[in-house]
């Protein structure tokens, strides 16, 4: 990879906002390095934050291969979260009323098939419906999740909630003992401000772990679907839809995998916040958790997979930094002002940046004809580029 | 209760659920996008109009078992609504270069905005009117009809309101500009009307009676900050009922939906009283059609309806 090998080209070839992201990502890591080196933020908390932030990046990547590709505006976000939590839950927890003390995989794999129906429950109806209809529908079909799992307590404990999750590794070989094995670890890199790394710190860093794979093979599903016809005719459809049912493709039918796809991803998110949180109630599945979702995918960039990581990293910081601000500076309530931030940043984008901070670029251009290694491929007989558009060589 | 009492209620969820009905599908027609701030708008109009309340008190006389000085404050409500509805039109939605789903997600931004800044100054919880609660009116006691002179007055003020939008859209050059603009909005600008005009009125009326609505729904129930955004999906499914953009079609689907609501409890008395074999079906039946679900069930009519008849009952257009 030409990349790769040439660090500052790649650099240069930064548009001017992907620089600015760029530059204050950077700043900020290295701002919470220090944090962490002078102890003023817990090791342990600052994995929390970063699973948090990788659940967040899930959730966007879900929606983004909903409405980034496909243009299907859900609203039921919460709903898929809610249902991939509580489905894993409900089958590995002490404390839940059916089943319950099976092993996670086992959880995973109830939860994405539950939330493979309930795509396809809220998909068959609502995904022939237009554009602004489906927004309402979806909406409204998450509400009735919601008030389902608030009120058949035989099933999910009502609005008690689901406690005793065990961890996800937990009946595993080697890693579900991992935490106790390690030992304690003292580092002292600046005088005086000791940093305690203890099981806490090395079961929150297998939870790093487990987000990391499963946002790490979404990503990498995602940008081959992209990438691939498949996603070709998804993207058609989201900028005309009739030309894609002219072109003889049944939209209908693309419409729905997408939705499944998107679908199963969120409920991956719901998995992982099941074994992070190690508890779940009906509060999970309010529709807030779906405008953070919308809020990291339309700031990143609808259609840009680093948009909704970078979207997702966002998130966290105004969903944990309001509780900072709080303890530090105003005496308001963390929740009003959280929802002004997200207000304010919705407002905002749309205002000023519509498509986002990091939106696709050359998306509708086919791939190997910009990539650094696609050179081989470009046609042969491109007199007037060679001429007229050389850059130089 | 009996029948007759489950629909003298619904008559007055109806009553708030039009008002909030109206406004959005008029926004919806002129202005093009799925109001998603409406619900909140009605949140605005109800604390302000417990704001005002508190200041001026009861003013003396009473009508209907309602203080004068809850009549100004409801006026105060309804022109705090309006204000704040245009302000945000001439600041946000105005300068705005995107489609409607882009004003769709914009809007809902707005509305996360109005409710976090109610929930900042007057905190998360419940709270109501001063006003001391009625009892039922005794002659209609024996009717099985439990309803309140507040009842009545939320009833009596819906119609007043109604009928009033009514004329002025039958009987007066702005309605006549407004039907012409829903109706396409392109021919009316070309016609000489002045739209950006009629298009401020719209959100002031349609705004003004969200928040008489939300005023009247703090009134029936309490006030919390998410009383509209909870209501709001309610008054989708009455506007989707009725027709989108269809002024008499979101009056018809917001009684319809408003009376479905309040009739849970009799549906629910009904399936019990029903033979339904095998006992699993009967018992899903009765929990499903439980006063929990009221909402929800809402919610499903507005999916139903959406999939046999997406225009809605009054149809595009009929305004």
């Amino acid at each position: 990879m030409s990349r790769l090998d040439d660090a500052k080209a790649a650099v240069t070839d930064l548009s001017r906002p992907e620089r600015w992201v760029l530059t204050v990502s950077v700043g900020f890591a290295l701002f919470l390095l220090a944090a962490l080196l002078t102890g003023g933020l817990g090791p342990t908390y600052f994995l929390f934050l970063v699973g948090l932030a990788g659940m967040y990046a899930l959730l966007s990547f879900g929606l983004n291969a909903q409405w980034g590709y496909t243009g299907l505006i859900n609203f039921s976000v919460a709903a898929f979260f809610g249902i991939g939590a509580y489905g894993s839950a409900l089958m590995t927890a002490d404390g839940s009323p059916i089943a319950g003390g099976l092993s996670p995989l086992v959880g995973l794999a109830v939860a994405l098939f539950v939330a493979l129906l309930l795509a396809l429950l809220i998909g068959i109806p609502t995904l022939r419906l237009r554009a602004d209809y489906l927004a309402i529908a979806s909406l409204g079909l998450a509400e009735v999740v919601r008030l389902v799992v608030l009120n058949e307590r035989w099933l999910t404990n009502g609005s008690a909630g689901v406690r005793g999750i065990p961890g996800f590794f937990a009946g595993w070989p080697v890693l579900s003992t991992f935490p106790e094995a390690m030992p304690g670890l003292r580092l002292e890199v600046v005088p005086g401000s000791p940093v305690f790394l203890e099981t806490a710190f090395w079961q929150a860093s297998l939870n790093v772990l487990l987000v990391l794979a499963f946002a790490g093979a979404t990503y990498f599903v995602l940008r081959r679907a992209h990438r691939s016809p498949w996603g070709r005719v998804l993207r058609t459809i989201r900028s005309d839809e009739d030309l894609a049912r002219a072109l003889g493709k049944n939209t209908y039918s693309f419409k729905m995998q997408s939705f499944v796809l998107g679908s199963l991803i969120m409920a991956l998110a719901g998995v992982f916040y099941t074994h992070l949180n190690l508890y779940v109630g009906p509060g999970d599945l309010d529709p807030i958790t779906t405008f953070y979702a919308w809020v990291a995918v339309i700031l990143g960039g609808s259609g840009s997979n680093r948009g909704a990581l970078f979207g997702g990293i966002v998130i966290v910081a105004i969903r944990e930094g309001t509780r900072f601000l709080n303890d530090v500076a105003l005496p308001v309530d963390p929740a009003p002002l959280r929802l002004l931030l997200i207000g304010v940043v919705i407002i905002a984008v749309m205002r000023y940046r519509p498509q986002g901070v990091l939106p696709p670029q050359r998306e509708l251009i086919w791939p190997s004809a910009v990539d650094g290694g696609g050179r081989p491929e470009r046609p042969d007989s491109g007199v007037r580029e060679r001429k007229g558009g050389g850059d130089g060589e | 209760m009996t029948v007759l009492g489950y629909l003298a209620n619904g008559l007055v969820f109806s009553s708030i659920i039009v008002l909030g009905s109206i406004g959005l599908s008029l926004v919806y027609s002129i202005a093009d996008f799925a109001n998603f701030a409406h619900g909140d708008t009605m949140t605005i109009g109800a604390y302000t109009a417990l704001v005002t309340f508190g200041a001026i008190g009861g003013l003396g006389g009473a009508v209907l078992g309602l203080p004068f000085g809850f009549f100004v404050a409801l006026v105060v409500g309804i022109a705090a609504a309006a204000v704040v509805a245009v302000v945000t039109e001439r600041l946000i939605y105005e300068p705005l270069e995107i489609d409607s789903i882009g004003l769709l997600i914009t809007s809902i931004g707005i509305a996360f905005v109005y409710r976090a800044l109610i929930q900042i100054r007057f905190g998360s919880d419940f709270t109501r009117f001063d006003i001391q609660p009625l009892r039922p009116i005794e002659s209609l006691v024996p009717f099985g009809i439990r309803v309140t002179l507040h009842d009545v007055a939320i009833v009596v003020s819906a119609v007043i309101l109604v009928v009033g939008l009514h004329v002025l859209l039958q009987y007066t050059d702005l309605g006549r500009k407004m039907r012409a603009m829903a109706d396409n909005p392109d021919l009316a600008r070309v016609s000489g009307i002045r739209t950006k005009r009629v298009k401020l009125w719209t959100w002031v009326i349609g705004a003004g009676l969200a928040g008489a609505g939300g005023v009247f729904l703090g009134l029936f129930n309490q006030l919390s900050p998410r009383m509209g955004f909870n209501l709001l999906l309610v008054i989708f499914a009455a506007v989707i009922l009725g027709g989108i953009g269809s002024v008499y079609g979101a009056m018809a689907g917001g009684f319809l939906i408003g009376m479905i609501n309040q009739l849970t409890p009799f549906f629910s008395d009904v399936v019990e009283a029903l033979p339904i074999w095998p006992g699993w079906l009967a018992r899903l039946l009765e929990s499903l059609v439980s006063i929990e679900y009221a909402n929800a069930i809402a919610f499903v009519i507005m999916v139903a309806v959406l999939l046999v008849r997406p225009n809605g009952i009054a149809g595009e257009g009929a305004t």
